[in-house]
């Protein structure tokens, strides 16, 4: 009996060592270690053997199983160890074949450049404020100080709204020129303190190379008990330099808006020729940006705040010029072809 | 506005060191815009004045002579011309070789059919002085020969062209820009001399007989007159046409070139009548009849409204007011004498008329901006001495005028604690008062200021401290940094409206923007409800409101076809409009403006054709599918789909979207008939979700869910149903049979064909069975799926495929 389990030892140390892949090794383990192998059908045998010699031959048993199941664990390594190197060699990948793409969509330039200034603002505070495209007569023009057959009114051309579908009370109706009615009804819709930035499409009768029909402004409003130019130059000046960088100088100069007293346009230094002198600046150095201003005492009243009791500025901005300044690019109206090869760009 | 810097200088002497360009910038930074500058001799270095010696006829050209010249150097200069207008004797001007004229032209020693030229004699318009290119410009007599011409014609000037804000009328005029430098460099302002006594209260009629009557008062604010008898019409001289020509103003005879002088000076607009053609001698301002005619200067005869403003001799129309003269009244060349007209009119009525009859002149320009009422003597005088020294005439007796009703000036506040609350910064009260005397200002007592008739812009304390502010400079205002109130966030629209957007980028699409109008056949097309019109449309493709985004994104994919893509997938998120019923006097938002996300898909799904993936098209599923994944990103709860139709889509292939009880959107393949009107390709497939109801369903809380930690048991199961069971029937009776153990069915395949009956179809599907709380034995898993077998064959009429 003894012998006998020595024998298999022998005869599975012969195989194992030839063994030199996984299966043939699996193979081996379930000859010798398996429910019906080898090594379980000779101790099966025991029972018949009186209980020394059975105590004996079982220590053998088992001394003889660790050293098969050692034998086939190194034998298992080195076999795996093999099989993983020989599939290393092989065939490679061409690796230059184009990958499986994602198809990706674009942001529009315009939204892109809107939501950012958008978040430079929201940034310092502002909150985001929304109001009609199709607008009443009133606000968009006279709670802005525009008065009727003033020349002011020529500065921006309107698209009026016909009555039709608005029943028996139409008022007068325009697309808005601006996102300046936004700041009344924001005024409107909540006491002061007030800081609000008012995104939106506006719309004016034009149509060339710089002009499109649509586009959109960017308002901005702040009014407290003691809001003053300065905070106004402070506030522009952080947003041109969040924006447009660090190093671009700004230069607020005098102008008129009928909202806004005393009234400024704000330039910066030419992003295009860093200041020397290009077509795009008009040889100035400068490009207009933005139209700003303290908010007319006026305007206060049509909104119901008290002009004795608060100041505030304002500011708009053309999105679509911002973008292009950014971007580099020439034609205004390229941004509203949606050309699928434009899109792509960016 | 153009403005001469020589003219300028008349009334405040800049110091020389002050270059063009520094002044300029000076102006701009205190609101008046200098938008052009151009120094008008340029180009004219190597041009001089040039006396003809003798014209001779160019041997081997018909149309040309050759001319000798006498340039003050040298002997007489050969030149070969084209021009006829001269003779010997003539002083014309001379570019001599080496001349870059400013047209670009280069002057060099040429041979012209056989015979030598040395220069070139020029037009006006050659050295770039006006527009005429008729002939060579004939120089004055007095010129001096040799002397370069720029010189000789005082052209060695600046010319600014200004931006005036609609809130400035004095600033339309030499000297009120000439006010401003003087504020600006604190320098002395000096105002022309119109040396002509006028009796404190001028009468209403001239002793020669003249009247004035104003039978409109509240359109006529003040009417002067004067009489300058004895001229002879002649051309100005060089001085004036060159100061008249650099503002961009033809020069015509002395007479009319006064009053444009005067218009430019003062900024008062003036007419001349000729005396004899006013045999009724009464100069009445009425308002017009309707209907009534009058023929004006450009010869278009004006049919009038009873809204126009006339001025009139007696009873027959001379002019309309404050627009235009009248053909009739004009001055000729046989005018021997002139009533000159200088008056005011309401800057809202001249506008009307202005407008009305598509006439915008210097005159109504400014008359719509308002002109300084008590300026009216001053540039009366002026014009009539300057024209009683030009003409050789005289001036015959005072002005008269009818002034109904002489306004008392407006005093406004000044607070220097109003300033600095405003502006942020502190002023010197004396700083202040200089730049407000400068201006024109005159202090009343403490703290207030009376304001200058040419103002009519300044009515508020804030208008004052404008003024203040824009002389000292905003350059000095300090920048303070932003203030915090309290931290801002995005409001929820904004922010659902940027998830979107991020979102569909994500899935392939590319964002568009298209214009919010569109053209009625297309809103008709769509079959949606009336849309909000415009009255004055740029055309007749965008003369209404959008009601859908789909016709600008139909648009694109026609657009990208066309351009020889194979696929587009592109999404745009903007408002539609309607109009709704208002209620009177109330400030709601007119119309109803609907916020919307809308998506199309046309072509090859990858984009591009491609080796890893076979060539598959868009079609309803991805687009549901997009849809599908949309709203699961946005965790909207109870997302359904209904059949529909609807005018844009395929009645086969559309449906609903729904989030619970709320339909949200809409998605499908588009209708062939809108793709063939759109020219567009037949396999676009569209959504629509509107972003106010999304925004209500959906959350930006994770959806929790208990993660078991029992292993869950998969199961395949094959039927075979009837083709109209729809796929939601089935997967509903699944859930509904298999609760609570049934965790999730997932459809994998879709089989028709041979063996299947053509009435039938097979679906397969992978169902997952779990509990949170323990694992699942072998039987009970098969009890229920044996059940869902069942069920599925009673209810459904389907059976298990094998």
């Amino acid at each position: 009996m003894q012998n006998h389990f020595q024998t298999l030892l022998e005869q599975a140390k012969e195989e194992i060592e030839a063994g030199d892949s996984p299966a043939q090794l699996e193979a081996l383990r379930v000859k010798y270690l398996g429910k019906k192998g080898a090594l379980s059908q000779g101790l099966s045998q025991m029972g018949k053997l009186p209980h020394e010699e059975r105590k004996k031959i079982g220590a053998v048993a088992n001394q003889v199983k660790a050293a098969v199941e050692a034998l086939l664990e190194r034998a298992m390594q080195r076999a795996e160890e093999a099989a993983l190197k020989a599939s290393l060699k092989g065939p490679k990948l061409d690796i230059s074949l184009p990958g499986r793409l994602c198809r990706q969509g674009h942001r529009h330039p315009v939204s892109q450049t809107m939501d950012d200034i958008v978040d430079i603002f929201v940034g310092m505070g502002f909150e985001v404020a929304d109001g009609p495209e199709v607008e009443l007569g009133w606000y968009n023009f006279e709670a802005l100080n525009f008065l009727e057959n003033h020349p002011a009114r020529d500065m921006q051309d309107s698209f009026y709204v016909s009555p039709e579908g608005f029943g028996e009370n139409a008022p007068p109706m325009v697309l808005r020129t601006h996102t300046s009615p936004v700041q009344i009804r924001a005024m409107q819709a909540s006491p002061p303190p007030l800081r609000a930035i008012m995104p939106g499409r506006v719309y004016r009768r034009d149509f060339d190379i710089t002009h499109t029909p649509m586009f959109h402004q960017v308002e901005g409003l702040f009014v407290d008990t003691h809001v003053s130019m300065a905070d106004l130059k402070g506030t522009l000046n952080a947003f041109v330099r969040a924006f447009f960088g660090e190093s671009v100088k700004t230069r607020f100069r005098a102008s008129y808006f009928p909202f806004t007293e005393p009234s400024a346009e704000v330039d910066i230094g030419c992003v295009i020729c860093q200041g020397t002198g290009c077509r795009v600046c008009k040889m100035s150095g400068w490009l207009e940006i933005l139209g700003a201003g303290m908010v007319h005492p006026n305007v206060f009243s049509a909104s119901g705040y008290n002009p004795q009791e608060v100041t505030g500025f304002a500011f708009g901005m053309g999105i679509e010029r911002t973008a292009m300044l950014r971007y580099g690019l020439g034609d205004l109206r390229a941004l509203f072809e949606n050309d699928v090869r434009f899109l792509a760009q960016f | 506005m153009k403005v001469s810097l020589k003219w300028l200088s008349d009334y405040v002497h800049v110091p020389a060191e002050l270059k063009a360009e520094a002044l300029a910038e000076r102006l701009t930074l205190a609101g008046l815009e200098v938008e052009g500058l151009s120094h008008t001799g340029a180009g004219l270095e190597a041009v001089v004045v040039a006396q003809v010696v003798s014209v001779e006829k160019h041997p081997n050209a018909e149309k040309l002579s050759v001319v000798k010249v006498d340039c003050g150097e040298g002997g007489p200069l050969q030149i070969v011309c084209g021009a006829r207008n001269f003779k010997s004797g003539d002083k014309v001007p001379l570019a001599k070789e080496g001349a870059k004229l400013p047209n670009g032209m280069h002057i060099s020693r040429a041979v012209v059919r056989g015979v030598e030229s040395f220069g070139m004699l020029c037009s006006a318009k050659e050295l770039g002085l006006s527009e005429d290119a008729e002939g060579l410009l004939l120089l004055e007599e007095a010129l001096k020969v040799g002397e370069p011409l720029a010189k000789a014609l005082e052209l060695d000037d600046v010319v600014l062209e200004v931006n005036i804000t609609p809130d400035r009328p004095d600033a339309l005029s030499h000297l009120g820009i000439a006010r401003d430098i003087s504020a600006l460099l604190s320098l002395p302002l000096q105002l022309p001399e119109a040396p002509c006594a006028t009796p404190p209260q001028a009468s209403a009629s001239h002793p020669s007989g003249f009247g004035i009557e104003i039978a409109a008062k509240e359109r006529c604010l003040r009417y002067a007159a004067c009489l300058v008898e004895g001229l002879t019409v002649a051309p100005s001289p060089q001085w004036m046409r060159r100061r008249l020509a650099a503002c961009g103003i033809r020069a015509i005879n002395n007479l009319v070139d006064v009053t444009n002088y005067v218009l430019l000076e003062y900024g008062q607009p003036l007419h001349a009548f000729d005396v004899d053609k006013l045999p009724a001698k009464r100069m009445v301002v009425r308002l017009a009849r309707e209907g009534e005619v009058l023929t004006t200067l450009d010869e278009k005869a004006r049919v009038l409204s009873a809204e126009d403003l006339l001025i009139c001799d007696g009873e027959r129309p001379l002019a309309l007011a404050g627009v235009m003269g009248g053909k009739d009244s004009e001055v000729s060349a046989q005018t021997r004498k002139v009533l000159l007209e200088c008056a005011v009119f309401s800057p809202v009525h001249t506008r009307k008329t202005a407008k009305r009859h598509g006439l915008q002149t210097e005159s109504s320009h400014r008359f719509e901006r308002g002109v300084d009422i008590s300026q009216v003597h001053m540039a009366l005088k002026r014009a009539a001495k300057l024209l009683a020294q030009l003409g050789g005439g005289e001036i015959a007796g005072d002005i008269f005028e009818v002034y109904p009703e002489e306004k008392p000036q407006r005093v406004l506040p000044w607070r220097a604690s109003k300033f600095r609350q405003v502006v942020g910064h502190e002023v010197e009260e004396a700083e202040a008062a200089r730049i407000l005397s400068a201006l024109g200002f005159q202090k009343q007592g403490e703290g207030a200021y009376e304001v200058p008739s040419s103002r009519s812009d300044i009515l508020h304390e804030e208008d004052l401290i404008a003024e203040v502010a824009r002389i000292m400079g905003y350059a000095h205002i300090p920048s303070l940094p932003p203030r915090m109130l309290r931290p801002a966030q995005l409001p929820e629209a904004l922010f659902w409206e940027r998830k979107i957007r991020q979102l569909l980028c994500g899935m392939g699409l590319s964002e568009v923007l298209n214009y919010s109008f569109a053209q009625p056949s297309h809103v008709a097309l769509l079959g949606e409800k009336a849309p909000v019109i415009l009255q004055n449309p740029m055309s007749e493709e965008m003369s209404v409101l959008r009601t859908s985004l789909f016709p600008g994104l139909l648009h694109n994919i026609g657009r990208a076809k066309r351009h020889q893509a194979e696929s587009a997938a592109l999404f745009e998120v903007g408002r539609s409009y309607f109009p709704r019923a208002h209620s009177g006097g109330s400030g709601a938002p007119p119309a109803l403006e609907r916020h919307e996300v809308a998506g199309a898909l046309w072509g090859l799904r990858t984009g591009k054709r491609t080796w890893t993936a076979a060539e598959e098209s868009y079609g309803f599923f991805d687009m549901k599918g997009m849809v599908e994944s949309l709203l699961k990103a946005l965790k909207v709860e109870g997302v359904r789909f209904e059949p529909l139709e609807e005018a844009a889509y395929h009645p086969r292939a559309s449906a609903s979207v729904w989030a619970g009880e709320e339909r949200i959107g809409s998605l499908g393949e588009v209708h062939p008939r809108v793709a063939k009107h759109m020219d567009v390709p037949s396999n676009v497939f569209l959504f629509q979700l509107e972003l106010e109801k999304l925004k209500l369903c959906a959350s930006k809380q994770p959806r929790k869910c208990a993660l078991s930690e029992h292993p869950s048991v998969l199961r395949d199961l094959a039927v075979v149903l009837p083709r109209a069971c729809s796929h939601e029937r089935v997967v509903e009776l699944m859930y509904k049979t298999g609760a609570p153990l049934l965790e999730e069915v997932q459809l994998f395949d879709i089989y028709l064909g041979k063996p299947i009956a053509e009435t039938h179809k097979s679906f397969a599907f992978a169902l997952r069975y779990s509990d949170p709380n323990r694992t699942l034995a072998d039987g009970e898993v098969n009890e229920v799926h044996e059940r869902i077998v069942e069920e599925i064959s009673t209810v459904l009429g389907g059976k298990r495929r094998i």
